[in-house]
């Protein structure tokens, strides 16, 4: 058996640790952002005048620099004003933030993409705003937002990997922490990199099925 | 603890900063026109091609996209070395790492491109008597690039943005130059806030650039 | 002997952009009346129809309905606009029938019809779906009732859109340009459930560039042109050129 593959075969449970934190990370990076954009993306089609400018300068904002410099942010900078929290809480919070205003951009791209027609027809038969939004513009409006979220989603997995920078224990530190150990760097950055192919290339095979499913609907306009 | 702002060191150490924003887009500039090069030449195989290329180029798509450029980064600078013994510069590896990686995304916005090319054009140029490699170089790749261009435009500043991560190989770029500033002061929220407005700048004016291009170039749009 | 009229427009002004789209419409329409509105397009007729169902906010004037307005209700003596939720009552007492349908693409042409019946009406789930498929049925879709709008051809989704605006029993129907997207195939499938449905004594409100039934159909005539009415009348005094106008554009 080859040092290489020996090493790799080692390195599995270390592996396995590194990839639930990996994992948890972008789970609750998902499910954060998820939350927390579709309510911003609401706000910014059908909120206050005044804040929507302001959801969307956050949105462009944050979309606007590298996630790796929003890591750092969020991690020197919390201490900084009297927050001491710890490097996975500070991984979580700085992509759950860069997720939020991606997923704010899909929410709002979706909102706005269901003809207005649709608002006209609900309202001559009576529809109150909430009767409308829930009977006909959000049940239009998640259809077309879920493939392209299922995307952002993947995005997350990959920014994931950045946190290992700020000493988050993740299947990308854990993969240096076994090369530092074997020096067989190529096995390993091979099966790691097959692992995160795995995780990636499953979730947008799922996307991809979603999006056949879903779209009989987009037909007559 | 309150915190008082001081941006007294970053000014001081502001060239660093300039001189990374300077390498940052010097080096997205050279991986996106290799990346450019790998998209089209993929694009055009892929159309054109048999199974096995199509299937090649989608495999080679597929890997790049779904792996973190951060993991391709360690790969290519250490992995490589360390297994064929062959020696390189963090900034040319880590700008060889962009391009494959910029090529991947690429091929997909110019496949895109080609097949948004209206057939009624492609069957006007079959009209005037063209051979397919003639309506490839004068009706097909021109029509697709002006239809590209927003796309384009988009992810150049993606890869502009991704040129970060060379920081962590230690390659002097603009979020290098921020870490030193950070770590030699401690003015984090001076440092990363004067870099955040540097990194939307760029960004914005990369975009307003592009739709110059797009203006002079999509004249008439049937 | 003149009962109160149930649509009465009065002094009704709209701008887009500071272009005068109606200035000063006058207009009343009284129970069972079927009145079809022409002129050509830019002459206001549409945006006459969606400002009376408040999908546009006027500018100037307002309507009424059954003598109660529309678009305002009287605060204390002030002349107070209605909130979202006071308009929706008052929209489902009006029925519209768009030119582009607006079927609701992920709901069933039952749905679509029993949608209006369960959330504004109030109606139980097998009350509204058994009164939903009696329309359907009325307007010849019964085989298509499951049907998604996708899956449906354009009279068809149409007479769906009749469907959902009739089911709702509104005290006037509004119908606005309800052939002109359709294929000349299928015109006259749409038209033969309008006519039964004005055969029927229903108040109408009709938009349409179909003379020949406008002549048939209507009980009244209203010619519009830059946004003013130019004749009102019978339909044979405002087709044949009796009731001159002032645009001297002939007939149509």
């Amino acid at each position: 058996m080859s040092p290489g593959f020996a090493a790799m075969l080692d390195a599995l449970p270390f592996l396995w640790r590194g990839l639930l934190v990996t994992l948890s990370v972008s789970a609750l990076v998902v499910v954060l952002s998820l939350v927390a954009g579709a309510v911003l993306g609401l706000m910014r089609v059908y909120g206050p005048p005044v804040l929507q400018p302001a959801v969307q300068a956050f949105s462009d904002i944050v979309r606007g620099i590298p996630v790796l410099v929003l890591i750092f942010f969020v991690f020197y900078g919390l201490p900084v004003v009297g927050l001491q929290v710890n490097s996975f809480t500070s991984a979580v919070l700085a992509l759950a933030i860069f997720s939020t205003a991606q997923v704010t951009e899909l929410a709002r791209g979706a909102l706005q993409s269901i003809h207005h027609g649709q608002n006209e027809a609900a309202k001559a038969i009576g529809l109150t705003f909430g009767q409308r939004m829930a009977s006909v513009i959000l049940p239009q409006a998640a259809r077309r937002f879920l493939p392209a979220w299922v995307n952002s989603v993947t995005d997350a997995v990959k920014g994931s990997a950045l946190v290992s920078l700020i000493g988050v224990g993740d299947l990308m530190m854990a993969i240096q922490q076994v090369i530092g150990r074997t020096y067989q760097a190529l096995p390993l950055y091979v099966l790691g990199g097959a692992i995160y192919f795995a995780i990636n290339y499953g979730l947008s095979l799922l996307s991809r099925h979603c999006e056949q499913r879903l779209s009989y609907y987009q037909a007559r306009e | 603890m309150p915190y008082h702002l001081n941006f007294g060191f970053v000014w001081l150490h502001f060239d660093r900063l300039l001189s990374g924003l300077a390498l940052s887009l010097s080096m997205a500039a050279l991986a996106i026109a290799i990346g450019v090069a790998i998209g089209l030449a993929l694009a055009v195989a892929h159309v054109s091609g048999s199974k096995a290329t199509r299937a090649a180029i989608s495999a080679y798509v597929e890997i790049f996209r779904n792996v973190p450029l951060l993991l391709l980064v360690y790969f290519v600078f250490y992995g490589i070395p360390t297994e064929f013994d062959i020696r390189y510069g963090a900034t040319a590896s880590f700008v060889a790492t962009l391009a494959i990686y910029a090529g991947a995304y690429l091929v997909e916005v110019f496949r895109a491109g080609l097949a948004a090319v209206p057939m009624g054009l492609i069957e006007a140029g079959k009209a005037i008597g063209l051979t397919p490699w003639q309506r490839l170089l004068h009706v097909r790749l021109p029509t697709m690039l002006r239809i590209s261009l927003p796309a384009l435009g988009n992810t150049f500043v993606s890869l502009f943005k991704d040129t970060s991560v060379a920081a962590v190989i230690a390659v002097p770029e603009l979020t290098f130059g921020a870490q030193w500033i950070n770590l030699n002061s401690f003015r984090v929220v001076e440092v990363f806030s004067v870099i955040t407005l540097m990194y939307l700048g760029t960004g914005y004016a990369m975009l307003r650039l592009m739709r110059l291009v797009e203006r002079r170039f999509s004249v008439n749009r049937t | 002997m003149a009962a109160t009229p149930v649509v009465s427009i009065r002094g009704l002004w709209k701008s887009f952009t500071d272009t005068p789209v109606l200035k000063g419409v006058d207009l009343d329409v009284h129970r069972g009346e079927v009145v079809t509105i022409i002129g050509p397009s830019g002459s206001g007729k549409t945006t006459l129809l969606r400002c009376f169902t408040l999908l546009e906010t006027s500018d100037g004037g307002g309507g009424t309905m059954d003598g109660v307005e529309v678009g305002y209700r009287d605060d204390g003596g002030e002349r107070v606009p209605r909130s979202e939720r006071e308009l929706a009552p008052i929209r489902a007492e009006t029925g519209m029938v768009f030119q582009m349908f607006y079927l609701f693409p992920h709901l069933t042409a039952l749905q679509n019809v029993m949608l209006g019946l369960v959330k504004v009406r109030r109606m139980a789930r097998a009350e509204a779906e058994e009164a939903a498929a009696a329309w359907l049925k009325r307007v010849g879709l019964a085989d298509r009732m499951q049907h998604l709008p996708s899956q449906l051809s354009g009279g068809q989704q149409q007479r769906v859109g009749i469907a959902r605006a009739v089911a709702m029993a509104p005290k006037v129907l509004l119908l606005d340009e309800i052939t002109s997207s359709l294929d000349p195939s299928l015109v006259d499938e749409v038209l033969a459930v309008v006519r039964s449905l004005a055969e029927e004594g229903r108040t109408m409100i009709l938009v349409t560039h179909e003379m020949a039934f406008a002549r048939n159909v209507s009980d009244r005539i209203v010619r519009m042109a830059q946004g003013t009415i130019v004749a009102d009348g019978a339909p044979g005094e405002v087709l044949d050129g009796v009731v001159p106008s002032p645009s001297g554009r002939g007939l149509g």
